[in-house]
């Protein structure tokens, strides 16, 4: 499914529950959508770089399995972000749905 | 060359060598990531690695993402050989001084021509110190915020572009290939610095994108 526009509020929505790592944030979004958001994994990152140069998400180093992985976290403005785009995407949803439903 | 090696080649192209090699690190643990999980749930050492790298998807989409958010090697080159040049200023006062002397000296001039009783060649000495001033004055003037930079540009563009058309006038549209010619690094400097600023977070900028 074309969700176009929409990955990078998805990726702030994984990374409320935890910092995560591209490719658990890919999955989580993945398995959350019951496989309806498949997406291509290579574009998950220029989508994480523009939110952390946008100050949205930050990312450090950790280790997992004895690999060193670059984990994400959301920040303060992020979930800003986040409060605001799942506010405007109730209203559009509602709206498309009123639309949409009559037919 | 394996197949990934292939991929990041062509993801990574024209980007400098800071963002490929970020790019490098976290598909490659994005690849191995994927691989492990494939070859937990049965598939074999090959197929695991089809995979991983099909997951990825179009090299050539993923490298026009990156180029929208990354330095590419151009814009490195420009911000490093943009700090020598600010480092060298900033490093001799006097240079500093002799910067905010070129506008000083041509109103002076232009002064001078004027009591001479050459209007014309006066008017335009004193209109081209005026549309330089804000590139020779950019140094030593207090802008270290976004909205500062914001202002100053709008500023600067306004000096240049009202002092092209007051030394012009109605000529300009004659002479627009002359204008346009010399203008374009201008221009071209301007975007792909604006270019810059929209890849950097702002604690990021060095003091050459704020003006």
């Amino acid at each position: 499914m074309n969700f176009k526009g929409t990955l990078p509020t998805l990726i702030l929505e994984a990374l409320m529950r935890e910092p995560s790592h591209g490719y658990r944030i890919a999955q989580t979004i993945k398995e959350r959508s019951q496989g309806v958001l498949d997406f291509k994994e290579g574009t998950l990152y220029p989508a994480l770089h523009k939110l952390e140069n946008e100050g949205r998400v930050e990312s450090y180093e950790g280790i997992e399995k004895g690999r060193p992985r670059r984990y994400y976290r959301i920040t303060k403005s992020g979930l800003a972000a986040l409060k605001e785009d799942r506010a405007e995407w109730r209203e559009m949803s509602r709206a498309v749905t009123m639309i949409l439903g009559e037919a | 060359m394996t197949g990934l090696d292939r991929w990041l080649l062509q993801a990574t192209r024209h980007l400098s060598r800071d963002s490929t090699a970020r790019v490098r690190t976290e598909i490659q643990e994005h690849y191995e990531a994927g691989r492990d999980a494939a070859i937990c749930g049965g598939a074999s050492e090959d197929e695991a690695e089809q995979l991983a790298l099909t997951s990825l998807g179009d090299a050539k989409t993923a490298n026009c993402q990156y180029r929208q958010v990354l330095l590419t090697s151009a814009e490195a080159r420009m911000l490093r050989e943009g700090n020598q040049e600010a480092r060298l200023i900033c490093s001799r006062p006097w240079l500093k001084g002799l910067a905010l002397a070129v506008p000083v000296a041509a109103v002076v001039v232009a002064n001078a021509l004027f009591l001479a009783g050459a209007v014309e060649a006066g008017r335009v000495v004193l209109i081209t110190a005026i549309g330089l001033a804000p590139l020779f004055a950019a140094p030593i003037l207090p802008i270290y915020t976004p909205f500062r930079s914001r202002i100053f540009r709008r500023v600067k563009w306004t000096c240049i572009a009202g002092a092209l058309a007051l030394i012009f006038g109605a000529d300009a549209l004659k002479l627009s290939w002359l204008l346009v010619a010399s203008l374009w690094p201008l221009v071209w400097n301007e975007w792909t610095r604006a270019s810059i600023r929209r890849k950097l977070p702002v604690q990021k900028w060095p003091e050459q994108l704020y003006i």
